[in-house]
């Protein structure tokens, strides 16, 4: 009997580190890929702009901790519906993109500046030993830094589609010769954990598209982006209906890469039917527009 | 006061802690740390001296908080319970002495927690690569003045309430009052002059342990060192508000019947 026990507790044992090892078989059936429709976390609503962290999942509160490390540690926050109704302006009030790059001035640092601090000594100390600075004239770190962050992120949250592309981006960014290969390699992964995603399969292509380490054949980066692009367009037509809006967003970039692949690789006729299939889809887009006409007149 | 007094009284909180093992307990965070400086190697990126750094503060301010405030909050409670707390009294010394000495050991167990975390953090910065500067030693020296007034906080709230009650407390201030700061700073704009000298009432009631974390300073590249005269303020406000928490504490325990 005590044997048995012993043998009952091995295989028990036995079991469950099987189990464990083969879990991520069933990761797909339970826990399969899912559209995220975006981060909710410029909630401008006082409680939520305030409690806003934790809200949010883990992932998207490294996410906001990125944008800390690329602004030098100052933490930023949006307006409050109060804080609007008295009549405050920031940034985000901004009328066009070139009014908000220039609007820095109306940048809200979470903590206040001296003349909106009630605190006194207290806010003049804060000021000192925080990471506080006036927001006119900004600038930016290298976002390099943020590459573990979106690791953990991703780790943390396979399903999490714009932490692999931003990544994939920074990565891009370093502007190395192996900067295009590690990216690729990087964004594969994401592309493991989310086999439907358009907007990865977009950024594996566009990584594709700036690699430069082939300089003897350079339409090899145009061929090898191609199949991600096709890919992308098909998953992109067959969920037509249910894209959100980022991901439309993506599917039209795709088109324009794909006119921009053809062009290069001289496919004129499938730069024609791709123009006018993109053309068909999202109206008047100028890049296709141009795509178009550059088909018929080379034809 | 018996300035003579409170060294045996900080001694015997140091060596109960040394017999209660709870250097082991810094010993398994201090693993940790090591172990999250390994996942940095994991994900195998370069150029990481931001991220080692953000969670190293992260880390240290975390952990040292937490001993800082289960170090604090047994000690009133635990004499009492152990019925130690006659012969410490038969002694010439005051209630108010007893509670500085007793503070005085909690402080000290907790910077020599604080310090040990802090050389094993410097080795796995070092194996990053990173450079050490001014900054972070302003950072060292700052938190451990606000861990002088999170103990004396802890040790107040114990008098107060029951161990675990004060320890919830102390972490919910300790945690908290950064994040009621801001909503209180947030919301200022919007209220009038005597809504303003509420919140300031308010605010100044909280303790401001956000003022002793230079952490951000000293993660972040390209910020100056932190003038001297804010760390003097740090001091003196430290020193103050530690004081004030110890004689709200005196308050009760002056007239507490053992």
């Amino acid at each position: 009997m005590s044997i048995m026990k012993h043998w009952i507790v091995v295989g028990t044992m036995v079991g469950a580190v099987t189990l464990g090892t083969q879990a991520n078989k069933f990761a797909s059936i339970v826990n399969p890929p899912t559209r995220i429709v975006g981060l909710q976390a410029q909630d401008t609503h006082a409680a939520a702009s305030l409690l806003g962290q934790f809200r949010t999942s883990f992932s998207a509160l490294l996410y906001l901790r990125a944008d800390l490390y690329v602004h030098g540690g100052v933490e930023m926050r949006p307006l409050t519906h109060n804080e609007e109704l008295h009549g405050r302006t920031g940034a985000s009030e901004a009328k066009d993109e070139a009014e908000k790059l220039d609007g820095d001035a109306a940048i809200v640092t979470v903590i206040p500046s001296e003349k909106e601090d009630f605190r006194g000594i207290f806010g003049d100390v804060e000021r000192r030993v925080a990471s506080y600075k006036d927001m006119a004239e900004h600038h930016h770190q290298s976002p390099t830094q943020t590459l573990p962050l979106f690791r953990l992120m991703t780790w943390v949250d396979p399903q999490f589609i714009e932490a692999w592309t931003s990544a994939g981006q920074i990565i891009l960014w370093e502007n190395k010769k192996e900067s295009s290969a590690l990216a690729v390699d990087f964004l594969k992964r994401g592309l493991d954990q989310n086999p439907e995603s358009i907007d990865i399969l977009e950024e594996i292509a566009y990584c594709w598209m700036k690699d430069n380490s082939n300089q003897i054949q350079p339409a090899h980066k145009f061929e090898s982006a191609l199949p991600y692009l096709l890919r992308a367009k098909e998953i992109g037509l067959n969920n037509l209906k249910t894209l959100s809006d980022r991901e439309a967003n993506s599917l039209k970039d795709n088109y324009r890469k794909l006119c921009i692949c053809y062009r290069e690789l001289r496919q004129y006729d499938e730069l024609r039917k791709v123009a006018e299939e993109g053309l068909n889809l999202f109206g008047e887009d100028a890049s296709l527009k141009m795509a178009l006409a550059e088909a018929t007149q080379k034809r | 006061m018996k300035f003579t007094a409170y060294k045996p009284l900080a001694r015997s909180v140091l060596l109960e802690s040394l017999r209660r093992k709870d250097l082991w307990v810094v010993a398994i965070l201090g693993f940790l740390i090591i172990l999250c400086a390994g996942t940095l190697g994991f994900f195998g990126f370069d150029g990481l001296e931001i991220f080692a750094k953000d969670l190293a503060v992260t880390v240290l301010g975390l952990f040292s908080t937490i001993i800082a405030v289960l170090t604090s909050c047994r000690l009133i409670p635990d004499e009492i319970k152990n019925r130690t707390l006659y012969p410490l009294l038969a002694r010439p010394i005051t209630r108010f002495d007893l509670l500085i000495g007793k503070l005085m050991g909690a402080v000290v167990v907790t910077w020599i927690s604080f310090l040990i975390l802090c050389g094993l953090t410097a080795i796995a910065l070092t194996v990053f690569h990173v450079q050490f500067n001014v900054i972070m030693l302003q950072y060292v020296f700052a938190k451990m003045i606000g861990l002088v007034v999170i103990c004396a906080l802890s040790m107040t709230l114990s008098i107060y309430l029951t161990p675990n009650a004060s320890a919830t407390l102390a972490f919910i201030l300790a945690f908290g009052t950064p994040m009621m700061t801001r909503g209180l700073t947030m919301s200022a704009t919007s209220v009038g002059p005597f809504g303003k000298f509420v919140y300031a009432t308010i605010n100044g009631a909280l303790p401001q342990v956000q003022l002793f974390d230079i952490g951000g300073r000293a993660v972040y590249p390209n910020w100056a060192p932190v003038p001297m005269w804010v760390i003097g303020f740090l001091v003196a406000y430290g020193m103050i508000y530690s004081f004030a928490m110890l004689g709200a504490g005196w308050l009760k325990f002056r007239k507490q019947a053992v």
